[in-house]
Order: C-alpha cells, then sequence, then structure tokens
C-alpha cells in the first residue's frame, strides 16, 4: 500500500520568531507581545529514549521547550499541533561535550614568529596567574553568544547541546554547556559553569615557558600544588606577608569535582596527562587522537574516560610507483586500523563520547559514524557516545540525552537507522524545529503515463540531484528542459513538434501519492490542460526501509598491531629464561677480567654463576656461545632516545622541576636500534640550554614495554647541569641577549645564587615544622615550589648533577662554587677539557662522561682530544664515553675503541667505560655494569672481538629476556616487508575510498633530538620556518 | 727511526705555544727502503713480508729481498702492514675549520646556481684539522663546495702541502649538483601537503632541466662564434659539454637516482653518483649504465623508519654483490678520519675485506681519474703510502707510523698529539 504523502508537512512548522516565546522572563517587551503555542506532539513515531531503549508506535508531546509526556497510546493531547511521524524515528539530541560554539577564539599577539624577542613574565591583571598560559579563571558562559553559523555546523549532524570554553592555554577555563538553539544566552546556557578545559599546549601565550612537552607538564604539576597551597593558606598569614590574591588558583579548588576535560594529542600524552593528574587524585576526561587502540590496557588501567573525535586517516597516495619509500608501516596500521578504534575501546569497557571537534571535514562525521559501526561498534555504544555518555561529560545528564518526560526538548527525527543508511530530517532545539530535508521526500522518478490532447504520452523522469526526462509517443521521444523541483512539485518544459503537437509546452506537475502526478500544462496557445500521470508499477524507487540488525560486524586486518605499533614492535614481550650459556669469551667487566671457555647460568634474570664447565641445572636452557664474546649490556650515560617533544626546556635559566621522566616516548625506533648495537640502559638527559635544567631518567631499552615499565627505577635521581656557549645562548641569535646569564661569569653566580634559595626554602619549610600547633594554624605553609625541591635533593645528596662542560675555566668555576655551597658534583659530561683538569676533578670528587674523539664544531670544542678519556683515567678520574646520538649509541663499542687507537688504553678498561663505569656514575653499579653474580643478566653477545669494527651484535639480553636476536631481526624484516605489501595492496584496493579523510591524522616521528636542540615546540611558526634553519648537525650533531 | 719520530713528536711539544702546524715534508735526496713489510697492493693482491722501493716520488720497486741501493734510508717494517694512501672523497677538509663558527666555513656559494666556484681557491692547507686526519691514513681528499643544486667544482688535494696550489693533486675533478628532492619531505616540521610537495619538487626539477639547457645552448652558441659575452657560470659548465670534467650527482633517494641517470642519459655526461643510500636499490641499472657510486653513509642511521637497523652498514656489500663499482666516503671535515673505521664496520655486516680497502684507495682514484699515479701499491706509481702497525681499517689494529705522500714522508703529530703530550707532562708532573 502506497503512503499518502501529507502535503508540504513541514511547511506547518514555519519557524516562528526565536526566542519570542521565551523573552518575557526578564527582557522587556517592545511593541506586541507574543505567545505562539508550542504544545506539539509527534505521533505514530519510534522513540529511541535512550541507548537500548526503543519504544514504537509512540508520541512524543513538548512544551515550552520541554518534553512533557511520552504516550504509548498514541494519542495526542487536547490542543496540541500533531505532527504525523509514521515511520520515523526520535533519537535524544546528540551533545558534544568538546566545543568553543559561541566563545570567541584567542587574538593572536604580534609578537609571536621567529623574530620576536622573548617575553619571559606575564602581564599581571586582574588576579591571573603569573603564566599567561594559565586561564583557570575564565567562565566561559561570560561571553558566550549564539552563533547561527557555527550551530548549523553541529545541528545538520544531529547536535543539539555542546560543552563550549575557549580552546587555549594549559588552563583553558570553565566551560559551559548550552544549547545551539539560536536565542539569548539566557536560555541557551543549561550549566553556566561545567569542565575546567586543559591541554599541554600553551596556545596563544607567548611567554617563553614552557616550550616543551615536559615543560607543560611541569607547570600543571606546579599549577596543582599552588592551588592545594592556595587553598590552606586562605585565612593565615605567610611570614612574606598576606596571602596573595590570585583569581587562577581560586578557580582551581576542588577540581576533582569540577571535573577535568584534557586534549591530548596523542595516547601518549593522553596517559602523562593522566599520571599528572593523578598525583593530586585528580581523574580526568580526555580528548582522544585514534590511536588509543595502541595502548590499550594502560588507557584502561589510568581510568580516563574519553571523547573521541570521529576523524580518520585518509591513505597516504601510492598511486605513483615508489611512492610508499615515504609511507610507514606504522602509518599504513593506523590507516587500516582506526576505524576500529571506538569498538576495541568499547570493547574493553572505557567509556568514550563522540565530537566533532578536531574533524578536518565535518561531513565525514556520519560515514565515519557507520564505519566505526561496520569496524565492530554496536549502534547502542555508538548512541550512548552521542547521548547519555556526553551528556554526562557536559554535567547535564538530568535534562539531556535522553527522551523523557521534563528533559529539554531537544531530539532529532530520522527517517531509517541512522547507523547504517537512515538520514536526518530535522533536528528540534528546546521544541522548535530545524528543518534539515523534507520529512516525507518526494522521489519522482519513474515512468509515468499520461494523456494529452488525447494523445498517450510516456513520461520518463530520473529525479537524482538534477531532475531530466523525456516525453515520448511511441518510438518518437523528446527531452525535457527548463525542470526543475521544489518539494514534491515538478516544472519543465518540452518541445513537443516531433510528437504531433507544435510548440512548447510548459508543465507544472505535483506528486498527489507515491506514484502519481498531477497538475497543468501551458500549450503553445497559452491554454491550460489538467494533466493525471500515473506511473506503471514497480518503477517508481520505494524508500529504503532498512533498518540493519545490530550485530557487531568484525574487521579484519591485514596489518599487525605491534607493541609500541610500529615496524620491528613485538607482538608480546619476551619471556624470561633460566639459561646455562656455554663456551664464551666472557669479559666480566669486573675483577674476573676476560674469561676464555666461560659459561653463564642465569637465573630468574639475574647472573647466578660465571665459570668454566658449568652444569646445567635442570630445566634451563642451554645456549651453546662458543666463538661468541659476551659482554655486559652497555650503558650511555649521556642519550637523548625515547623523548617526546622538546628535550630541553629552553627557556628560563633554572628549569629543575622539569623532568624527562614525564615525557618518554616508548614508541621510539631508536630503543631497537641501540638494542641491535649492544645497549640496554641509557641515561636519558634534558638538554643544555640552561644551567641548571631538568631531571633526568634512566631506562632500561625494554623495547615494547610502557613509558613507566621501562624506566630502571632503581636508579638514584639525577639531573642535567649545562655550561658554556649554549647557556649563554651564543649561537642562539641577537634576539637571545636579555636573558641572565650571557657570559661564563653569570653562568657560575646564577647557579649559586640558585642554591642559595634553596637553602633558604629548606630553612624555611623546617622553621614552619617546628611552628607550634597554635601557630601553624595561623600561618600559611610554605608553597611547595618543585624547582627549589630538586635543589634541596641536590644539596643534600639525594639527586646527582651530571653537568654539560666543555672548557677548563668554567669546570673550576663550577667546582668553586659548589664546594663553597658544600656539594660536590657527580659527573662532567662532555668535559672535552677534563684533561687539563683532571687532577682537580679528582681532588672535588667528580667523574667524568666523554665524546670519544668529537672536536672542532666550535670554539669551546677546539682542544678536544681524543686522548681526553687516557689522561683522565691516568689521572685517576672515573671515566666513561657516552653517546649523546641515537646513531653512535648503537656503536658504542667502537667508540670505546678509538681510546685503544689514541692512547693505547687497556681494552678491558675501555669496555669498562661503556659498562662498568657508567654503571658507577649513574650509581646502578650495584645492579649492572658487569657480569657479576647477583647483577641483572643484561648480556650481549658479540660474533668478534666486542672492540673490533668487525663485532656485530648476535643477541641483546635484559634480565634474562632475549630483547634482540639478528636472527629474528633479519626474519622480522621479512615479515615487515610482506605486511608492508599487503597493505600497500590493501589501499590501492580501496581506491578512492582510502583518500576520504585526514590528511594529518597520523602520528609524525619524534626528531633526533641533540643536547641544544631548543626550540618552542608549541608554537606554529617554529614549523614554517624551521627548514631554514641548519638542524641536521652535519657532525652527527652540535653538543 | 722510531725513536726518531718521537723525537719529533717531543720536540713539536716544546715549541706549542707558537705551532700550530706541522712543517710539511721534504722530498728526500735518497731512496727510502721499506723493509718487510705486508703490502696490500689492492691491485695485486697482499703480498707477505715484501719490500717497497720509493725513489723520486715514485714506487721504484716491490719484491722480496730487494737489494738496498747506495745511499738508501732503511726502515725496517716487519709485522706492519703498508697501504696505499686512503683517499676520502666528498669532504670540506680545508673549507671549515670550526662549523660553527660562520667566518671559518667556506663550503656555500650564494644563490642556486655556482657552477663557477672551486673549491680549491678556498682550501686552507695550514688547517688544524688536516693533521689530525692524516693521522688515521688519509693522504688525499676530495674537497667538495656545498649548496642547493649546481655547487660549483670540486678537486682532490693532498693533505701535506704549504699552500693550496701545493697542495692541489688535480682540480678540478668534477662538478656537484645536488639533486632536487623526489619524495616526500616525512619531518615533523614539514607542513606542505603531499601535493603541494610533489609540485614543488617538479618545479625543481624544471629549474635544473632550464639551468642545463641553456649551459647547452650557451656552449653551442660559444662554440659556433654567436657568442661573445662571458657568463662565468656556463662557461663552468663547458667543460661538461666537452667531456672534460665529470658531473657528480648527490642524490639518496632512490627516485633521485632513477631520475639522475635518466637525465644524465640525456645530457651523455658522465655521471658519479654521491651519497646514493638508495643505490642498491637501483644497482643493476647502475652497473647497466656503469655509473659508479661514491657511497656516502657507511655508518649513520636508516633513512626511513622502517629499514632494517644496519641498512647504512650493509648496503656496501650489496654494492658489492651487485656488481656497482663504489667508493666508500665519510663526507665531513674532522670526522672524516673515521673514514678507515667506516669501511672496517662495512665489513662486519658482510663487505669482503679487499673491497673495503679497494673501497678507499683504489675505487676513488679511479672515480677522479688518478688511478694511473694513485690508489694501490704499483711500480711506477706515486710513492704515496702509509704503514700501519695492525689493520688499518680496525680500531684495535690502525696505528699509523709512517705516511708519504709523493715519496716526501709525512710528519704524523697534530695539534690533539700535541695537547696530550703538553698535559702528560702535567700529570707526570703531579
Amino acid at each position: 500500500m502506497k503512503r499518502i504523502a501529507a502535503l508540504c508537512s513541514s511547511g506547518i512548522l514555519a519557524v516562528t520568531v526565536a526566542w519570542s516565546s521565551a523573552a518575557g522572563q526578564t527582557t522587556p517587551v517592545q511593541g506586541l507581545h507574543h505567545h505562539n503555542p508550542t504544545l506539539v506532539a509527534l505521533t505514530n513515531a519510534t522513540l529511541v529514549t535512550e541507548p537500548g531503549q526503543r519504544i514504537e508506535n509512540a508520541t512524543l508531546v513538548i512544551e515550552h521547550g520541554k518534553i512533557r509526556s511520552i504516550e504509548r497510546n498514541n494519542r495526542a493531547p487536547a490542543g496540541a499541533r500533531v505532527i504525523d511521524a509514521s515511520g520515523y524515528t526520535l533519537y535524544p539530541g546528540f551533545i558534544d561535550p568538546y566545543s568553543n560554539y559561541g566563545v570567541e577564539a584567542a587574538g593572536r599577539s604580534a609578537n609571536t614568529g621567529r623574530s620576536a624577542s622573548p617575553e619571559y613574565t606575564n602581564e599581571r591583571e586582574g588576579g591571573n596567574a603569573s603564566n599567561m598560559a594559565i586561564h583557570s579563571q575564565k567562565d566561559w558562559y561570560s561571553t558566550f553568544k549564539a552563533d547561527t553559523d557555527a550551530a548549523k555546523a553541529y545541528v545538520e549532524h544531529g547536535f543539539t547541546t555542546v560543552q563550549s570554553a575557549r580552546l587555549d592555554g594549559i588552563f583553558q577555563g570553565r566551560a559551559t554547556t548550552v544549547s545551539l538553539a539560536d536565542t539569548l544566552p539566557n536560555y541557551a546556557i543549561y550549566q553556566a559553569r561545567t569542565r575546567q578545559f586543559a591541554s599541554f599546549d600553551k596556545g596563544s601565550s607567548t611567554q617563553q615557558y614552557p616550550n616543551s612537552l615536559m615543560g607543560s607538564i611541569a607547570l600543571i604539576r606546579q599549577t596543582l600544588a599552588d592551588a592545594r597551597w592556595y587553598g590552606e593558606a586562605q585565612g593565615k598569614t605567610t611570614g612574606s606577608g598576606r596571602v596573595e590574591f590570585n583569581a587562577a588558583l581560586a578557580a582551581l579548588q576542588n577540581l576533582t569535582e569540577q571535573g577535568v576535560i584534557f586534549h591530548s594529542n596523542n595516547e601518549q600524552d593522553l596517559l602523562r596527562a593522566a599520571r599528572v593528574f593523578a598525583e593530586f587524585e585528580i581523574p580526568i576526561t580526555a580528548v582522544g587522537s585514534g590511536f588509543e587502540y595502541s595502548r590499550l590496557d594502560e588507557i584502561k588501567a589510568s581510568g580516563t574516560r574519553l571523547i573521541l573525535p570521529l576523524d580518520f586517516p585518509a591513505a597516504p597516495d601510492l598511486s605513483e610507483q615508489f611512492a610508499e619509500l615515504d609511507v610507514s608501516v606504522a602509518d599504513l596500521r593506523h590507516w587500516e586500523r582506526a576505524p576500529a578504534n571506538p569498538a576495541i575501546l568499547a570493547e574493553a569497557g572505557i567509556e568514550f563520547a563522540f565530537t566533532l571537534h578536531g574533524m578536518s571535514k565535518r561531513g565525514d562525521f556520519w560515514p565515519n559514524v557507520r564505519k566505526a559501526v561496520a569496524h565492530g561498534l554496536s549502534k547502542d555504544q555508538a548512541l550512548a557516545a552521542l547521548t547519555t555518555i556526553p551528556a554526562r561529560f557536559a554535567g547535564v545528564a538530568g535534562e539531556s540525552g535522553r527522551l523523557a518526560a521534563g528533559y529539554n526538548a531537544d531530539f532529532l527525527v530520522a527517517r531509517g537507522d541512522l547507523f547504517s543508511d537512515g538520514e536526518i530530517v530535522s533536528v528540534w532545539l528546546q521544541g522548535e524545529e530545524t528543518k534539515l530535508k523534507p520529512m516525507h521526500p518526494s522521489n519522482l522518478s519513474g515512468t509515468y503515463s499520461l494523456v494529452l490532447d488525447g494523445a498517450e504520452l510516456t513520461l520518463e523522469l530520473t529525479d537524482n540531484t538534477r531532475i531530466q526526462g523525456k516525453l515520448s509517443v511511441g518510438d518518437e521521444s523528446v527531452n525535457l528542459f527548463n525542470a526543475s523541483k521544489t518539494d514534491a512539485r515538478v516544472r519543465f518544459s518540452a518541445d513537443l513538434t516531433d510528437l504531433g503537437m507544435p510548440g512548447v509546452f510548459r508543465f507544472s506537475l505535483n506528486q498527489s501519492a507515491i506514484g502519481q502526478l498531477r497538475g497543468t500544462v501551458q500549450d503553445a496557445m497559452g491554454r491550460v490542460h489538467a494533466i493525471n500521470a500515473q506511473a506503471d508499477s514497480d518503477s517508481t524507487e520505494a524508500a529504503s526501509e532498512n533498518g540493519g540488525d545490530d550485530a557487531s560486524a568484525v574487521a579484519d586486518f591485514v596489518g599487525q598491531l605491534t607493541f609500541p605499533n610500529v615496524g620491528f614492535g613485538r607482538t608480546e614481550a619476551p619471556s624470561q629464561q633460566n639459561l646455562h650459556i656455554r663456551n664464551a669469551t666472557v669479559w666480566t667487566a669486573d675483577d674476573q677480567g676476560i674469561l676464555e671457555n666461560a659459561d653463564i647460568i642465569v637465573r630468574s634474570g639475574l647472573i647466578h654463576r660465571v665459570g668454566q664447565n658449568l652444569s646445567t641445572p635442570r630445566g634451563y636452557t642451554v645456549i651453546d656461545a662458543s666463538g661468541m664474546h659476551i659482554t655486559p649490556g652497555i650503558i650511555d650515560e649521556h642519550s637523548h632516545i625515547a623523548i617526546s617533544a622538546g628535550v630541553n626546556e629552553g627557556t628560563e635559566a633554572i628549569t629543575s622541576e622539569t623532568r624527562i621522566g614525564d615525557v618518554v616516548n616508548p614508541d621510539d625506533i631508536h630503543i631497537y636500534r641501540s638494542l641491535a648495537g649492544g645497549t640496554t640502559v641509557a641515561h636519558l638527559l634534558h638538554g643544555s640550554a640552561n644551567p641548571i635544567g631538568g631531571q633526568g631518567q634512566t631506562i632500561k631499552l625494554r623495547w615494547g614495554a610502557s613509558a613507566e615499565d621501562m624506566k630502571f627505577t632503581q636508579t638514584p635521581p639525577t639531573i642535567k647541569m649545562a655550561l658554556g656557549e649554549n647557556v649563554k645562548q651564543s649561537n642562539w641569535g641577537d634576539l637571545y641577549r636579555v636573558r641572565y646569564p650571557q657570559t661564563r661569569m653569570g653562568v657560575a653566580t646564577i647557579i649559586q645564587d640558585a642554591f642559595q634559595q634553596a637553602r633558604e626554602y629548606e630553612q624555611a619549610k623546617r622553621d614552619y615544622e617546628n611552628l607550634s600547633r597554635a601557630d601553624r594554624r595561623r600561618t600559611a605553609p610554605p608553597r611547595t615550589d618543585y624547582r627549589l625541591e630538586a635543589l634541596v635533593e641536590i644539596l643534600n645528596n639525594d639527586r646527582h648533577t651530571h653537568v654539560h662542560s666543555y672548557v677548563a675555566s668554567e669546570v673550576l668555576a663550577l667546582m668553586d662554587v659548589v664546594e663553597r655551597l658544600g656539594f660536590r658534583i657527580h659527573t662532567f659530561t662532555h668535559i672535552l677539557e677534563g684533561y687539563k683538569v683532571a687532577n682537580e676533578m679528582r681532588e672535588h670528587g667528580a667523574r667524568a662522561s666523554s665524546f670519544a674523539d668529537w672536536w672542532a664544531f666550535k670554539i669551546e670544542a677546539f682542544d678536544a682530544i681524543p686522548h681526553n678519556m687516557c689522561l683522565m683515567m691516568e689521572a685517576g678520574v672515573l671515566t666513561s664515553i657516552n653517546s649523546d646520538s641515537n646513531d653512535l649509541q648503537r656503536r658504542m663499542n667502537t667508540e670505546a675503541a678509538k681510546s685503544v687507537r689514541y692512547c693505547g688504553m687497556d681494552e678491558h678498561d675501555a669496555l669498562k667505560m661503556i659498562t662498568y663505569y657508567p654503571a658507577q656514575q649513574l650509581e646502578i653499579d650495584r645492579y649492572v655494569g658487569s657480569i657479576t653474580p647477583g647483577k641483572h643478566a643484561d648480556l650481549v653477545f658479540w660474533n668478534n672481538h666486542p672492540l673490533s669494527a668487525y663485532a656485530q651484535v648476535q643477541q641483546t639480553w635484559i634480565e634474562g629476556r632475549k630483547y634482540f636476536d639478528r636472527a629474528d631481526d633479519l626474519a622480522k624484516r621479512e615479515a615487515l616487508e610482506q605486511e608492508r605489501q599487503a597493505l600497500i595492496q590493501k589501499v590501492l584496493a580501496a581506491g578512492s575510498e582510502a583518500q576520504r579523510g585526514n590528511r594529518s591524522n597520523y602520528r609524525q616521528q619524534q626528531p633526533t633530538w641533540h643536547c641544544e636542540d631548543n626550540h618552542d615546540v608549541w608554537l606554529d611558526w617554529f614549523g614554517e620556518h624551521h627548514h631554514d634553519h641548519h638542524h641536521g648537525h652535519e657532525f652527527g650533531g652540535a653538543h | 727511526m722510531k725513536k726518531l719520530a718521537c723525537v719529533i713528536a717531543l720536540s713539536s711539544a716544546s715549541f706549542f705555544a707558537q705551532a700550530h702546524n706541522v712543517t710539511p715534508g721534504s722530498s728526500p735526496e735518497q731512496a727510502v727502503l721499506l723493509q718487510g713489510g705486508t703490502l696490500y697492493t689492492v691491485t695485486q693482491g697482499t703480498l707477505q713480508n715484501t719490500d717497497i722501493l720509493m725513489l723520486d716520488g715514485k714506487i721504484a720497486e716491490i719484491g722480496t729481498g730487494l737489494a738496498v741501493p747506495e745511499g738508501a734510508r732503511v726502515i725496517d717494517i716487519s709485522g706492519q702492514h703498508v697501504y696505499p694512501g686512503l683517499i676520502a672523497m666528498d669532504t670540506t677538509l680545508g673549507l671549515v675549520e670550526m662549523s660553527q663558527i660562520r667566518a671559518t666555513v667556506d663550503t656555500n656559494e650564494v644563490g642556486l646556481v655556482t657552477p663557477e666556484v672551486m673549491a680549491h681557491q678556498a682550501f686552507n692547507a695550514d688547517s688544524e684539522i688536516i693533521p689530525t686526519v692524516r693521522y688515521n691514513g688519509i693522504t688525499h681528499a676530495q674537497v667538495v663546495p656545498q649548496g642547493p643544486l649546481v655547487r660549483g667544482q670540486s678537486s682532490l688535494m693532498q693533505l701535506d702541502g704549504w699552500n693550496w696550489q701545493d697542495a692541489l693533486e688535480k682540480g678540478p675533478v668534477g662538478m656537484h649538483l645536488t639533486w632536487p628532492r623526489a619524495g616526500l619531505n616525512t619531518a615533523w616540521w614539514e607542513r606542505r601537503s603531499p601535493e603541494a610537495q610533489r609540485k614543488a619538487n617538479e618545479e625543481q626539477l624544471e629549474r635544473l632541466r632550464d639551468t642545463f639547457n641553456t649551459a647547452k645552448a650557451y656552449h653551442q652558441a660559444r662554440l659556433a662564434g654567436a657568442l661573445n659575452r662571458v657568463d662565468q657560470r656556463w662557461e663552468a659548465m663547458r667543460a661538461l659539454f666537452t667531456g672534460d670534467l665529470k658531473l657528480f650527482i648527490h642524490a639518496d633517494d632512490r627516485r633521485q637516482i632513477v631520475q639522475a641517470l635518466e637525465f644524465t642519459r640525456e645530457f651523455g655526461f658522465d655521471l658519479v653518483i654521491v651519497g646514493g643510500r638508495d643505490a642498491w636499490m637501483e644497482a643493476d641499472a647502475l652497473v647497466e649504465a656503469d655509473v659508479p657510486v661514491v657511497f656516502g653513509a657507511p655508518y649513520g642511521l636508516p633513512s626511513r623508519v622502517d629499514d632494517a637497523y644496519d641498512m647504512a652498514f650493509s648496503t656496501p656489500a650489496k654494492l658489492a654483490e651487485a656488481g656497482v663499482d663504489f667508493a666508500i666516503a665519510y663526507p665531513g671535515f674532522w670526522d672524516t678520519r673515521n673514514l678507515a673505521f667506516a669501511a672496517g664496520h662495512a665489513v662486519a655486516f658482510g663487505l669482503d675485506y679487499d673491497a673495503a680497502i679497494t673501497a678507499i684507495t683504489y675505487a676513488p682514484a679511479k672515480i677522479l681519474g688518478v688511478e694511473e699515479q694513485l690508489g694501490s701499491l704499483q711500480t711506477g706509481k706515486q710513492a704515496t703510502l702509509i704503514v700501519s702497525k695492525g689493520d688499518v681499517l680496525d680500531h684495535l689494529g690502525q696505528s699509523i707510523t709512517y705516511m708519504f705522500i709523493d715519496g716526501r714522508e709525512v710528519n704524523l703529530s697534530n695539534r690533539q698529539r700535541q695537547l696530550y703530550e703538553k698535559y702528560q707532562e702535567r700529570l707526570n708532573a703531579d
């Protein structure tokens, strides 16, 4: 039975004047008072009241912008305007929990870009924060206004409500949750003050600090601590006067109740954010990146809820030969798997909402929702991610996100199943309709018969984006022209001369029922004839009613999922084995010396025994290592691999609060490459851009582990300091001549001053502890200052200094300064002129870690000599070789061999320079650094004398787990190549569909960091200009 | 003789305060006979316990138990190894003293097209860097202008001269061209779309073609007497069209190499690929076109994230296996001294030992067109050789005891040795 179309149904709902019905509350009415009726009943509808709840043949009754009731008896209340919604499904309006709708974007300061002079302070006004990236005191409802154009881009996809704030800075202020209705803010605002938005990106701030990810994290940590202190200090006095007024800190009280929505750039940033907030027991909701599937367990364990941009990547363009040379397997894998991310998260029980934020093309939203469903997301989960879950995230769960009495009349009317092939025909905002498509559209395609002037004519119409057709009598036909269509009315002209009716006839026909066109035609004489055209049966297209089932699709992947999810990643962690290694040449790097034909027993990850002809304990794996040399795993005192988004917080002169441990990047391929060179431990250091830089982090190269699990937790805390050209900004350009220090004199002095402050800080804390209980009630506690905390640890020998240093004068000056402060420098790193002051270093008690042979790249390196290690060792200074290079870190054995070459160092000593001695410098020699019973079984198998140019690493073990095996590596290359080709074929086979999506939605490789690389990772301008800058350090890095 | 070397070293330490360099060697009046060494002749195999006689700057004789000529200086090198002097390709030696101090850098002339510049004119024979490079067995270096497109001309320098004219072994030896990028820049700071990048690459290629077409037209116009005005740039490029100068194209990416081969075929130049990171992928085409490669990344990280960790190390072995003529280079200035170790590292990853020695001696000589004089130990060739206590390719073996360039013994002292000795004195005094 064909349905009779309601005539122009939507026409009845002529848009009422916005906010007229509600203007009366506080706004004086000018002119006449409007009282449009608001009682509407949508009858015979299918109501999806919330995910999983479906009521057929029901009536939704709305009034005054609210849902009045849901009637199951399908009766409309008396006096209601009735809309027949038979065959339609009503869903709750969607809620986007992350938006900047109706809030003005941040202005761009003129003082940005490469030629801008550095700003070190924030302009203070109205009790704002000391850092320009902290806007926590802002309440974004206060400047909110409806924005019709911006609203349209949401509404057309079914959204009715958004949570909104200015997306700028680190703490961005409190968002507001508003309706997208075109109304006064007073009515649009559903919840005025909702979540605090935050990110790591300093945004429009032109203040130097922070210019690195670790700096942003440190700033968040300090700000949260300050907020806590501020709360405790209220009503008390401090030793330095009254407690300052600080609106930014005041706004961060009760952050747990407020809730934090944190924008992350990738899954590692998400975890980093979760960790720093967890230090203050504040849970976060994170805006995700689409990469969450790659670290699923960690994300689940962090308890973080997610807001997911529904943006999937476009495949790289591989249409040209060899184009794949520029494409990584990681990118191809992500292209394939990203659409399954929502399904994978849902399966893991991680709660998430969707957002339109960050989509390169919003038109992709629905295709992508369906893609997610096709990849296994259930339709209920998809709906929840658009309604009930974001309602909670946006603080409006009691009034939005469901169809229920008392809820806002925010809903959408859909034809068909939205999550397979349905479409939204209208969106209702606060009880008023925004029409997107005719509710009862006509598709006029078909072949019709009609009689004109006694002749039987056949009318063929095609009604796609454009209406076309022809009229025919028998075999004779003429094309229609000037054809157009409005709603269900079609107009066209045709020259019927060839059909035996001279002249151009003008038709105007209206669809009176499916398959029936009625109207008139005006002939060549201007006369009007009635027309009744009847379609041949079956020739019209039936409206698609494909509901689709809710069974989850299962996606089929040709790409692997590994840890990390890049080429050479692991599918699982290597197992710990008990080993009997037989018949090797063992370089113990301890007093046992070099043992020929020796055995090693490894038990539970530790060296158990070393000796000759040992018997195999039951159940142990035997490895015949005949012809092999075995050394301890190589330890690098100075490395910058596995670090995300900036190696330097090179802004302020003292940044001891920053922590490399906050930004360990477990995805870095250099971890694997270094394993292939026999390195098992790397001390990741902050760069050398400031006299006191950030805190170091020692890692074991447990390729595949999480950032946290890579940390060598037994290592005592360390910190980077630096002297010379880099810290005095000699090579930073003319703009950088304002920061203290600019000379080696100033370097020594600012270090002295910093430690003096730390002493006084420590004293102030002690004084507070010693106050009587009564005094303590009146006195504010000292504010925790992470910068000074680190320096106090140094003063107390709880944190060891690793000092980037080159020339004799600066080394002597620093030793002099710190001796007067009462502590000792632990290790000088690089220390190119160490040989000139080796005696003084020995007296001071300092250790040394140097380059093997680098020199001549700058004036302070012009007296560097490759005999430095020999001379320092001779003088009694504990000396190691470091790489400071992700390339050299792969062949530190031959770097050590250079001391054999240039100054005849004993070979076993040379080996100790990359094993036992750096272990001592990191104070981890109890655990690693030699093949000594009781120490970690961190072992390297070489096929030749380990210091020879001809040596090749065959295996690398960490704690009895095999992390590198040359034979496995060769097999992995094959497998990787096959996977790559399969993925390329999949992209090519997908044709143009593969090109839909976001082109820039791939993770970028972290660059190779060098000691002195210092740029603002948050500033766009850098990217635009950086390629002019000589970055390559043609000699492997300038240090 | 060993004692003598020590005395020289000590005396140079004592006048360190003034010394900034060591004096070039002088031509000996008499013959010099090295007795009983292991000779890596490169072209005629390895000769155990063999003598080598040098006279008038030439290798006069090679053999066992050679007669000692009247008045000859005899040096017992039994147990030691003799190699031809190592030739460092693609360096900026003598053009850079301290890379971060602009005033000491003479590598890049202004503009995209600077074929007229010749590296030897800026070569600082008194550079403090040079003696440290010799110390590791390098007797010759090709010095190459740097730049984004047509860089200029390189020359071959011997590393023990009073000034550049004295040091010039052969020059110019080649015109250098940096091939435009052919793939996408995937670095994080690249903000152009792939489409925009491809377009820019095309434009660069077009610009290059225009440049060469103009140069060719100039050459033909001059030949025909149709043009009387001199353009320094195009004048410099005429030697390419007459076949007197080789074209050295710096190209790493596979697509660059393919384009470079096509381009050169079209113009008929004598081509050398420099860099050649992906050369192994186009090995067959290189063999077929008889184009040698100066492989510039024997050390170094894989250039692509999915590359095998040892990509750079194992490429020389792949080139050798495919039959490509190649030299190994270690581009740079101070660090060029690691050339022999880099060749040794290639051996660790599959390159035949003799092929590794060839790649830093005879192969470069051939590419530079000086194989009649240099690159192997052969009677009649220049007496340019090094003596090492052990294997020159291995850190554990290399210890250069003697170096001769054109028959002149080279003083192996250098600034770093001098500083070492000076501070040894301080330590010993303590």
